[in-house]
C-alpha cells in the first residue's frame, strides 16, 4: 500500500516541483539519494504504470481546466492522496506541503518517489512542490510525468534526481501554482484510500513524490492551483485530516502535518513510562497502550486487576475506576499508540 | 507477597541511588525483614522541630502498595496529629487517602510536611491541638521546642 500510495504521490508531486526541486533538491540528494535510488526503481515502474493512466487523465482534466480538478480533488477523499495515481496530482499538491515538513525526517522516501517518477525532474521538484503545494495539478503533472518517465526515468533518474530535487527545492513556491491533477486522476487514485494508514508512513514519502514530476508543465495552471491547495482543506484534507486525526491535532493545515508527521514518530514512543509505578515492573506493549483512567495514569494490567479487587481507586486520581469508560479510552489510546508504532517503524525500514 | 516484595526490593534499591537526593531523609531496611523499614527525618526548618532528628518505625503489610504501611514516631514529639505516647500519625494518606503510587520516601516526606503544617482539628494529641486552636502559638511553640531538645537532639556533652 504504502509503496503504491508514495509512487504515486511521488509522482503527483513531482511535475510541480521538478523545477523547483531541481534547485533546493540538490541538499536534499545527498541526504535520500541512497534511499530513493533504490525506492525509485520501483516506484517508477508503478509511476510509469499508473502515469500512462494518468496523462491520459490530465489530457482530460487539462481540457476540463483547473476548476475541473478542484471540484474533482474535492470529491475525492483526501484518504486516497497517497495512493492514487490519478488523483496523485491533487493529492500530490497537499502531499508537497507536507513533505516539507516531513521531507526532513523522511528525505530519503520522497526523493526516492520523485526519482522514480520524473526522475531527475521529480527530485528538484520535491522540494519546490511540497512547498508550492499547490504544484499538483494533475493534467499538468500526468503529463510531465509521462515524458519525464520515459526520458529522464531511463537515465540516471537519480542524479538528475537530486539536482532536481535541489532546484524544486528552491522553486517549490512557484511552482505551487500548478494545477492539481484533473479529477479523472484522483478519482483513480482514490482507489486506494488509506488516509489512516498513509498518514503515519506513507505522508513523508507521498509527498516527495507528488512534488517531482508534476510542478513543472503544472505550474502556469498554478496560480489558481496554489489558492486551491491552500484552501486545500477539501483537496489535502485527505492526508491532512488523516494526519491531523492520527496526531489529534485539530489543525488540518499542511504545516501542521508536516510538523506532526515528525513529532508524531517520536510522540509515539515518548508518552508512557517504562516501568509501572506500582510494582515497578517494565512495561510490556499491551501496558503501555493501556489507558485506564482520564488521568493518565499507567500501570501494568497486573496491578490495575488487583486494585479492581481491592479499593478500584485510580492511583493517580483516586477517583474510582470506571470500567466502561476506561475500557473505551484503553481502545482509543491503543489506536493512537498503533499509529505510531506503524510510524516508527516505517521510518526505521526506510531509513 | 512476592509483589510486595518485589516492590520494596525496588525502593530499597532506589533508596540506595538516591541517599544523597534527599537529605532530610535516611530510610534503613531491617536486615532479616523487608517489611520492616526505619526512617530518620529531620525536623523542618522554622518549626520547633528544626534540628531535631525523629526516628520513624515502618510496618509495611503484606498487600502493600495496595495498602498503606503502618507509620509510627519512635521519637517523642509534640504535634497535634502524633499520639504523644504511641507515635500513632493522624495522616489521610496513611489511611484512606493512601496510593499505591507513594512510596516509602514519599511517605516521609508527607510526614516533614505534616509537621511543619499541623491540623489542630483533628488532634491525637488534644494538648497541642487545644494550643494551637486557642490562638497560643508561643505555648505550642515552647512545648514542642523543649520535646524536641529533649528527644530529638543529641544531647551535648
Amino acid at each position: 500500500m504504502v509503496s503504491d500510495s508514495i509512487t504515486n504521490a511521488s509522482i503527483h508531486a513531482a511535475p510541480n516541483n521538478n523545477n523547483n526541486a531541481r534547485d533546493v533538491g540538490k541538499k536534499k540528494r545527498a541526504r535520500s539519494a541512497k534511499l530513493k535510488q533504490c525506492k525509485l526503481d520501483v516506484r517508477r515502474e508503478q509511476w510509469l504504470s499508473q502515469g500512462a493512466v494518468k496523462n491520459k487523465d490530465y489530457k482530460a482534466e487539462q481540457n476540463g481546466v483547473v476548476e475541473e480538478l478542484k471540484d474533482r480533488n474535492n470529491h475525492r477523499p483526501f484518504g486516497n492522496l497517497g495512493m492514487r495515481p490519478g488523483g496523485g496530482e491533487n493529492d500530490g499538491s497537499i502531499h508537497h506541503h507536507h513533505h516539507h515538513d516531513i521531507d526532513l525526517d523522511s528525505n530519503s522516501p520522497n526523493s526516492l518517489t520523485s526519482s522514480v517518477l520524473g526522475s531527475n525532474y521529480s527530485e528538484t521538484n520535491f522540494t519546490g512542490s511540497s512547498s508550492s503545494s499547490s504544484s499538483s495539478s494533475g493534467g499538468c503533472c500526468s503529463g510531465n510525468i509521462t515524458e519525464d518517465d520515459e526520458g529522464g526515468g531511463d537515465d540516471g533518474c537519480l542524479d538528475d534526481w537530486e539536482a532536481v530535487a535541489d532546484a524544486l527545492a528552491a522553486n517549490e513556491k512557484p511552482k505551487n501554482p500548478c494545477l492539481e491533477s484533473p479529477p479523472e486522476h484522483d478519482p483513480i487514485a482514490q482507489s486506494g484510500s488509506p488516509q489512516e494508514t498513509t498518514i503515519g508512513s506513507d505522508a513523508p514519502s507521498f509527498g516527495v513524490e507528488n512534488s517531482k514530476p508534476q510542478c513543472t508543465r503544472t505550474i502556469p495552471k498554478a496560480s489558481g492551483n496554489g489558492l486551491a491547495w491552500r484552501p486545500d482543506d477539501a483537496f489535502r484534507p485527505q492526508s491532512l485530516p488523516n494526519l491531523a486525526k492520527q496526531v489529534s491535532l485539530p489543525n488540518s493545515n499542511r504545516k501542521h502535518y508536516g510538523c506532526g508527521g515528525v513529532p508524531w514518530a517520536y510522540s509515539g514512543v515518548v508518552s508512557a513510562p517504562s516501568s509501572c509505578p506500582i510494582c515497578y515492573e517494565d512495561l510490556d506493549f499491551t501496558d503501555t497502550s493501556f489507558l485506564p483512567c482520564l488521568c493518565g495514569f499507567r500501570l501494568c494490567l497486573f496491578c490495575h486487576k488487583r486494585i479492581l479487587e481491592e479499593d478500584s481507586r485510580c492511583p493517580g486520581c483516586r477517583k474510582p475506576y470506571e470500567h466502561e469508560p476506561v475500557e473505551a479510552e484503553a481502545s482509543v489510546h491503543g489506536g493512537s499508540l498503533t499509529f505510531r508504532l506503524p510510524r516508527s517503524c516505517s521510518l526505521i525500514t526506510r531509513s | 507477597m512476592q509483589a510486595s516484595r518485589a516492590r520494596l526490593f525496588k525502593e530499597y534499591k532506589e533508596v540506595q541511588r538516591e541517599k544523597v537526593a534527599d537529605p532530610d531523609i535516611q530510610l534503613v531496611c531491617d536486615d532479616s525483614n523487608i517489611f520492616k523499614w526505619t526512617a530518620l527525618i529531620k525536623g523542618p526548618s522554622e518549626t520547633p522541630f528544626e534540628g531535631g532528628v525523629f526516628q520513624l518505625a515502618f510496618a509495611v503489610p503484606e498487600q502493600y502498595p495496595l495498602q498503606p504501611p503502618q507509620v509510627r514516631f519512635l521519637t517523642k514529639i509534640f504535634h497535634p496529629n502524633v499520639h504523644f505516647k504511641t507515635g500513632e500519625i493522624c495522616l489521610d494518606i496513611l489511611k484512606n487517602a493512601w496510593s499505591p503510587a507513594w512510596t516509602l520516601q514519599s511517605v516521609c516526606r508527607a510526614i516533614i510536611a505534616l509537621m511543619a503544617h499541623p491540623e489542630p482539628d483533628s488532634p491525637l494529641n488534644c494538648d497541642s491541638g487545644n494550643l494551637l486552636r486557642s490562638g497560643d502559638l508561643r505555648g505550642y511553640y515552647s512545648m514542642a521546642r523543649m520535646y524536641t531538645k529533649l528527644a530529638a537532639m543529641p544531647k551535648k556533652g
